[in-house]
């Protein structure tokens, strides 16, 4: 056990902190638990903390604790509105390595202006659940290939993070694609459990600037309006000027923004 | 793992979702308490909207404050 006293004034006793697992913290302030941090590795292997207390000073103490076992690089996740975490983490030397915005699309086409939006000669868009899953799993393949080629995985949005080595698709039955007769162009993965998500949009690097990806929103976006649903939410990656322009020309409003931090 | 008491956790739904990354959360026994997500939570990119069931943690010092610590499958 690791422990560490110091005066917090949450009590006549000091509080302590203590590593009770591995990539685990508390902060104990008489025996009690004032405050807790974890540290986990994502499948990209990168190691991500968290840290939850009541006050400042907790969080410093937890902070400096971990920071002292831990290997750099760490990286943490913040709501940019949070100021008073994200003041947190600065105070530990973090600073903001990427910022995804998260935006609010408007379904319906009268708003959109993607009514009668079709794919271009030669292309055929399949509905979620109809697609080939062999040619499913190519494109998604091909693209994160591409992907992993250029930006890495690591720039795009939380959504559509690396999946383990091996790993493909989860569940193919989300996935409506853009289809040329001898194989899948591009896909849009839309989730539906507590509200409508666009999870990802990619389309193959050699067959971008065709509106492939545009035809896939205004089907995606159709059906759910089709279905009851007035909008759908999607993460974007700050630089990513193309999908902003996208999804910005459709009427899609950033609601709120997450800061990805590294120290 | 070393075991230490734990500060409250009660059950609860979001009624109101504000800013500042804040949220009302009423608790079972009807009161309301103003709630963050936990950092545990965000780091796993886990959303919380309006009508979710959630688990809140309590301070020992301050019942009016509240930390989403888990959300329910609804």
């Amino acid at each position: 056990m690791n422990t560490k006293p110091f005066p917090s004034g949450l009590s006549e006793n000091a509080v302590l902190t203590t590593r009770v697992a591995a990539g685990q913290w508390h902060a104990l302030d008489d025996d009690l638990v004032v405050g807790r941090g974890h540290a986990e590795h994502r499948p990209d292997g990168r190691l991500f903390v968290s840290i939850d207390a009541w006050h400042d000073a907790t969080f410093d103490r937890l902070s400096e604790a971990m920071l002292a076992e831990l290997p750099a690089p760490l990286y943490t996740v913040v709501d940019e509105a949070d100021i008073e975490l994200a003041a947190g983490w600065r105070r530990a030397g973090f600073t903001v390595r990427r910022r995804e915005w998260e935006y609010v699309v408007p379904t319906d086409p009268g708003v959109t202006g993607l009514d009668g939006v079709l794919p271009p000669s030669g292309v055929t868009i399949v509905p979620a659940g109809q697609a080939d899953e062999s040619l499913l799993r190519a494109v998604y393949r091909a693209i994160r290939d591409e992907v992993e080629a250029s930006v890495g995985w690591q720039s795009m949005p939380a959504e559509v993070v690396l999946l383990h080595e091996g790993d493909t698709i989860v569940d193919p039955s989300k996935y409506a694609v853009a289809a040329a007769p001898d194989r899948y162009l591009g896909l849009i993965r839309v989730v539906s459990a507590a509200r409508p998500r666009i999870g990802l949009l990619a389309v193959r690097s050699g067959e971008q600037r065709r509106g492939i990806a545009r035809a896939l929103l205004a089907h995606a976006l159709g059906t759910l309006h089709r279905a009851g649903s007035a909008a759908a939410w999607a993460e974007i990656q700050e630089p990513d000027r193309a999908a902003s322009a996208l999804f910005e020309g459709m009427g899609a409003r950033p609601m709120s923004s997450n800061l990805e931090l590294v120290r | 793992m070393t075991k230490h008491k734990n500060v409250i956790e009660v059950e609860g739904k979001v009624v109101e979702c504000l800013r500042s990354a804040m949220f009302t959360v009423e608790l079972e026994n009807g009161h309301q308490v103003l709630a963050h997500i936990s950092g545990k939570i965000r780091k796993h990119y886990i959303k919380i909207y309006l009508g979710d069931r959630v688990l809140v943690e309590l301070p020992p010092y301050d019942l009016t404050r509240g930390r989403i610590v888990f959300r329910y499958r609804n």
